[in-house]
């Protein structure tokens, strides 16, 4: 219980520094937000007095000291009012945000569950083939790796989405035949479909990390005296590889599983954007350009708090696995 | 799995939807054959009563506007992020202002206009037996309320009232014969029983459902796309496309893959290689339009900085720069040519001085650049760039990122202007970065456009970007409207857009518009590049109506604003 | 923040065991690390094309006096792009940046992590529970959205200033793992002894913990210069890479831009793409080598199965042969 609280504790500060962190960085940019917009609108005519004010009264007052605006900031987040966006005015940014999360954690989560699962599976296979023709196969992954996620991303619309039609090339879901969101079953497919590219790019560029780091620990396991005594036992072959040697090989990759899945929801602006999919990294590309610091505030508040929670949850999972971690904080 | 269901499903789709469209066509056909002689879309669009060619058509047209994902839903005409469909599509103004032609306006809501001898009174005689989508009748009390709401009804007119029910007039203190476009063309008519209520609040309305007179209703709304419905009761009959859609797509590049695959039908967008689209049979046209020119802070008096605020090192530049090959690389082939009076050549010719060169320079002239640059007091160091008194020319040239073609028209000007001897430096900032040095006056040079006329008369762009009235001191704001970004402050170019703005007479203006022009071609506070392309694609195979260069009846890219109406109500599904 | 160690960080546990490998690698011709080869060699080429590439390239890679969008031939190695630049100067300049960016950034990411890593570990009580402070801040707020505001924040970016960023957004996750490397050197006999003995903490994490950690960081390193790398070319996809300079990130991005697939310029698109992949192939390769010298069990445990297979088939063959050998006897 102390180990937990004493988490708790580090946690709390943590986000409270990030969060901090998340006011003052967007506030050193360039360009005050009001007078984004009032310039925009000033593209379609005169900008009346009314005007101005309602747009003051909604963006808060630049003018006002740095440390009021920060109270103001705090006492909105504890309101659950992220404020007004910029860029979609006059739509709230909690309502951007609820629209876009589940997209990125669908499709992201989906694609890190998946590489997880192939990368360990192959990484679990080419450990236990050691000392073979796999054992030069296995470091080539490491090109796919390192691969530019977007450029592998462009690569496969051309050839899957342009030169064979096979595959969408925009959108989460068939935006020519559905009006938005709906709960049907044409609609899942239309979303399963338009997830495998952007799946496929994530998978590409992410399996052979998974892949050889649960090699070289399915490798350095099987040389532990306990399996080798499993081996002189004479157990079954199958039965070694994935009872003794993985279950322990897996111990570092959940972990790193953690944080990956911490970074499902912000971790992928490139691709998003390649793709237009309506997740948040395009929200945040969006705010960025745009100046929308409401926007951007929010979604760096969604990033820190989903990568802070999978990190608790993995550290709360490796403590009770290992306790060596408890000692050892 | 997925995959194979998934093809199998929006193949039967596709398939069902020809089939549909097939069905309607055959359909429609013998109606119309009897109703309706003139389906040829050249002549059916200069027919008012049935302003659709071709046939009824319920395959549904899509759009590109330029709208990104997630689409900001909102159809408020007073938003800067309201949906293209709703300016003109639903909302309509009192006429139509054709970017592309010479030619009068169209009439929509309103049916004629005429000012009084000394531009402070605008009489406006209104359409009458026009509907609200919502049932009411639009009346001239709903015209007089979207003139002087206080939402955003323009501070200069002074009075509007209803002399019988079928005609405005509005009053002015002073000639605003300069603001017709934006009062007739530019002001969206907006129902009163809707607005009166919400005026306090009006800017968070999102009107999802907005009430308006034209061709099209909204359907529905997401973050990736909303459709429009043709509206039964449209005062110049239903349009024959009962159903567009408008996508919300993030790159060029996917909305060329979507345009190359046939998933789009119209956008208006710039494709460095039309022609491979073209052979594939869809629609193209290209107006060029807006002019693409350097910006110079040029006003040292009003506190600009750098060496481009000399006269010399502007000139110099200008003759440096080789616009043929700009053209050619960065535009690749598709801009049109410039004048250095910023009249449109082809439309505005009548406008032009004959004192001064209609045309900027095609090829550089080193020589000459590097003459003046001498008499000026420069002198050409050992590292080839000239310099005046050991302080060498140096300039930072910015373009907006992912602008692709500004992008590398500037770096050829850095080349260009570097083999006459001037150093220029070209990078790419965010759009907030061009926009605040731009209103700001903090910048050297920056590769910009200009917004061109919306009639066939450059008086606007002298007003906006080159009168004195229209620019502030550097390291304040422009006002919002004001677009003199170069400072530029010359009395005798304020005194005679004076002169021409008060005036309705042809003879006076192009006497103000003959000294203006000669200021300004020697001041060369914007330098002149290009008339920047502006492409259309369309799907001509399934629809007919689309503006041709033979017939230019609206400006064709689907971005334009308020064009949208007056295209989709020409268009008709192809027999 | 998780006190996870990485799978490079398993120190030999066993003393018979490191002998038992090294009396192996005598007994059995040492084998020559074939990965670290490879990535060397090809790390080395690609560093002699930045280095010579810009030298022997005909043309300047901001000439534009070429035709456009040509296809490789023997004027221009690489092709040239839409506005007549030729692409092997350009790749070549290109390679010089962004191995600028990567070694820059690497270095300072290295560096930091030491500092917050290693001296949060090391020293422990609040200083320790500061740093880790800092480095969980820096973890949580994930790195490109950060360069993104920051990046945006600078006009007028360099290259070297974009490695800056992506230095100091991306050495948290490394801090960790050094962090805890530390914490547990910091109880092994020899570093108490040398606390006891009088040492400064700042020589002891020079003297007796650095060097213990070098294999890591060297690692660490690498991994740095590739996420770099990516990085680089990350931002100038979204229009935040470099302005004024060219890598082969502002070269991709010119290429998409320009529409480089679509117009069939295979030649401006693929280059750039496959150039930061063998940089970031040939760095991992060397990394692989590297974790076989930190962890023997990595290149012993193969070679053991390999002889034990090995033996096993032997003895298979053998038994096969005096099975025929007995039906060979028996039939006489």
């Amino acid at each position: 219980m102390r180990y937990i609280g004493r988490r708790l504790v580090i946690y709390a500060v943590t986000l409270w520094a990030a969060i901090s962190l998340n006011f003052f960085l967007p506030r050193l940019l360039p360009g005050d937000p009001a007078a984004i917009l009032i310039a925009k609108m000033s593209r379609n005519g005169d900008v009346t007095d009314a005007q101005l004010q309602s747009i003051r009264r909604l963006f808060g007052n630049p003018e006002a000291s740095l440390w009021t605006q920060y109270i103001e900031y705090w006492q909105q987040l504890f309101r659950g009012d992220l404020g007004t966006s910029v860029s979609f005015y006059p739509t709230p940014v909690t309502e951007l945000i609820g629209a876009a999360l589940p997209w990125s954690i669908g499709l992201v989560g989906m694609a890190t569950i998946i590489s997880f699962t192939v990368g360990i599976g192959l990484g679990m296979f080419a450990g236990w083939k050691r000392g073979t023709w796999v054992d030069h196969i296995v470091p080539s992954t490491t090109l796919l790796q390192s691969l530019p996620y977007f450029w592998v991303a462009m690569v496969l619309i051309y050839f899957f989405s342009v030169q064979n039609q096979w595959f969408p090339i925009i959108g989460g879901y068939n935006v020519f035949m559905f009006n938005g969101p709906e709960w049907s079953w044409d609609f899942v497919g239309s979303v399963a479909y338009h997830a495998v590219l952007p799946a496929t790019t994530i998978v590409i560029s992410s399996v052979g990390g998974w892949l050889l780091g649960m090699r070289n620990m399915m490798v350095s396991t099987l040389g532990e005296d306990f399996v080798v005594t499993a081996e002189a036992k004479g157990l079954k072959k199958r039965r070694i590889m994935t009872t003794y040697a993985a279950r322990n090989a897996m111990l570092p990759s959940i972990a790193g599983f953690g944080v990956a899945l911490g970074f499902v929801v912000g971790g992928f602006v490139v691709m998003e954007t390649v793709f237009s999919y309506p997740g948040i990294g395009k929200l945040m590309i969006t705010a960025v350009r745009g100046n929308d610091y409401a926007l951007m505030q929010g979604v760096f508040l969604v990033i820190t708090l989903t990568v802070l929670v999978a990190m608790f949850i993995t550290d709360m999972i490796y403590g009770l696995i290992d306790p060596r971690a408890r000692q050892n904080v | 799995m997925i995959r194979t269901t998934g093809r199998k499903r929006v193949i039967a789709a596709a398939s069902m939807v020809a089939g549909l469209s097939l069905l309607v066509a055959g359909c429609s056909d013998a109606e119309e054959s009897t109703d309706d002689p003139t389906t040829d879309a050249t002549t059916s669009s200069e027919t008012t009563d049935s302003a659709s060619a071709g046939v009824k058509t319920d395959r549904e047209l899509v759009v590109w506007a330029g709208a990104q994902t997630p689409i900001n839903q909102t159809f408020n005409p007073f938003v800067p992020e309201v949906q293209h469909l709703a300016l003109g599509g639903v909302y309509e103004s009192l006429f139509y202002y054709n970017k592309a032609g010479a030619g009068d306006p169209k009439p929509l809501l309103g049916e004629s206009f005429e000012w009084n001898e000394d531009g402070t009174q605008l009489t406006i005689s209104i359409r009458e037996g026009v509907k609200w989508n919502d049932g009411e009748d639009f009346t001239t009390d709903d015209v007089i309320y979207s003139f002087t709401n206080s939402i955003a009804g323009p501070d200069y007119i002074t009075g509007a009232e209803a002399t019988d029910d079928s005609t405005v007039v509005l009053t002015f203190d002073e000639p605003q014969f300069t603001n017709e476009l934006s009062v007739l063309g530019l002001t969206w008519m907006i129902p009163q029983h809707v607005w009166a209520d919400i005026e306090d609040t009006a800017l968070e309305f999102a009107n999802l459902e907005p009430v308006g007179t034209g061709p099209y209703t909204i359907g529905s709304i997401s973050d990736a796309n909303y459709t429009g419905v043709a509206n039964p009761d449209y005062w110049a009959g239903e349009p024959n496309v009962t159903n567009v859609r408008y996508i919300g797509i993030d790159g060029n590049q996917s909305a060329e893959d979507l345009l190359r695959t046939g998933q789009i039908d119209w956008v208006g967008m710039f494709v460095p290689e039309p022609d491979g689209l073209i052979d594939a049979g869809i629609g193209y046209i290209n107006t060029p339009q807006d002019p693409a020119v350097l910006y110079t802070c040029s006003n040292a008096d009003l506190g600009c900085e750098g060496d481009q605020t000399d006269v010399a090192v502007r000139q110099a530049l200008n003759l440096a720069i080789d616009r043929t090959a700009i053209k050619d690389k960065a535009f690749v082939g598709l801009t049109g040519t410039i004048s250095p009076t910023f009249a449109l050549l082809g439309r505005d010719d009548k406008w032009i001085s004959p004192d001064v060169e209609a045309e900027s320079p095609q090829s550089p002239n080193i020589e000459e650049a590097q003459a003046i640059l001498e008499e000026a007091g420069y002198t050409k160091g050992d590292d080839g760039f000239y310099a005046k008194d050991g302080d060498p020319i140096e300039m930072s040239l910015t373009s907006v990122d992912g602008w692709t073609d500004f992008n590398n028209a500037a770096k050829l000007i850095e080349e260009q202007a570097a083999a006459a001897g001037i150093k220029v430096t070209a990078a790419t900032v965010s759009w907030n970065e061009f926009a605040d040095g731009r209103t700001n006056g903090d910048y050297e040079l920056i590769m910009g456009g200009m917004i061109g006329t919306s009639v066939a008369d450059p008086f606007q762009l002298y007003k906006d970007w080159l009168g004195g009235d229209a620019t502030t001191p550097a390291g304040t704001a422009l006002e919002p409207g004001d677009w003199n970004f170069s400072r530029y402050d010359n009395d005798i170019v304020n005194e005679q857009i004076q002169a021409a703005a008060a005036t309705n007479d042809e003879a006076t203006k192009m006497e103000a518009y003959a000294v203006i022009q000669e200021e300004i071609v020697r001041d060369l506070p914007y330098i002149p590049i290009v008339i920047n392309a502006t492409q259309t694609f369309y799907n001509q195979t399934d629809y007919t109506g689309w503006p041709t260069e033979d017939n230019l009846f609206a400006f064709p890219p689907a971005w334009g604003s308020g064009a949208a109406g007056v295209v989709l109500s020409s268009l008709g599904g192809a027999e | 923040m998780s006190d996870v160690a990485t799978t490079t960080s398993v120190p030999p546990a066993d003393p018979a065991e490191v002998d038992k490998g090294k009396d192996e690698t005598r007994r059995v011709r040492r084998p020559v690390n074939g990965k670290f080869i490879i990535g060397a060699t090809m790390l080395s080429l690609i560093v002699l094309f930045a280095i010579f590439g810009p030298i022997i390239a005909e043309f300047d890679p901001r000439n534009s006096n070429n035709p456009v969008l040509v296809p490789p031939d023997s004027t221009h190695w690489l092709g040239t792009t839409s506005l007549g630049y030729d692409m092997f100067s350009q790749m070549a300049t290109g390679a010089r940046t962004s191995l600028m960016v990567g070694i820059v950034a690497g270095l300072i990411a290295v560096t930091l992590s030491i500092l917050f890593g290693v001296i949060a570990g090391y020293v422990g009580g609040l200083t320790d529970e500061i740093l880790t402070l800092v480095i969980g801040v820096m973890l949580v707020i994930p790195g490109l959205p950060l360069t993104i505001v920051i990046s945006s924040l600078v006009p007028g970016r360099s290259g070297l200033l974009v490695a800056v960023i992506l230095g100091i957004t991306g050495w948290a996750g490394a801090a960790v793992v050094l962090r805890s490397q530390a914490q547990s050197l910091r109880n092994r006999d020899y570093v108490s002894a040398s606390r006891i003995a009088g040492e400064k903490p700042l020589r002891v994490i020079g003297v007796e913990i650095l060097p213990n950690l070098l294999p890591l960081l060297t690692g660490q390193f690498l991994f740095g210069v590739i996420f770099a790398i990516l990085g680089e070319a990350g931002l100038s996809y979204l229009g935040l890479g470099p302005t004024g300079s060219i890598s082969w990130g502002t070269i991709l991005n010119e290429a998409q831009a320009g529409g480089a697939l679509t117009r069939g310029a295979w030649w401006w698109f693929v280059p750039p793409g496959i150039a930061v992949a063998l940089v970031g192939c040939s760095l991992a390769l060397i990394n692989f080598a590297i974790d076989e010298v930190i962890n023997p069990k990595l290149r012993s445990a193969p070679l053991e199965a390999r002889r034990v297979r090995k033996a096993k088939a032997a003895a298979r063959a053998q038994k096969r042969a005096d099975r025929a050998a007995k039906r060979q006897e028996a039939k006489a």
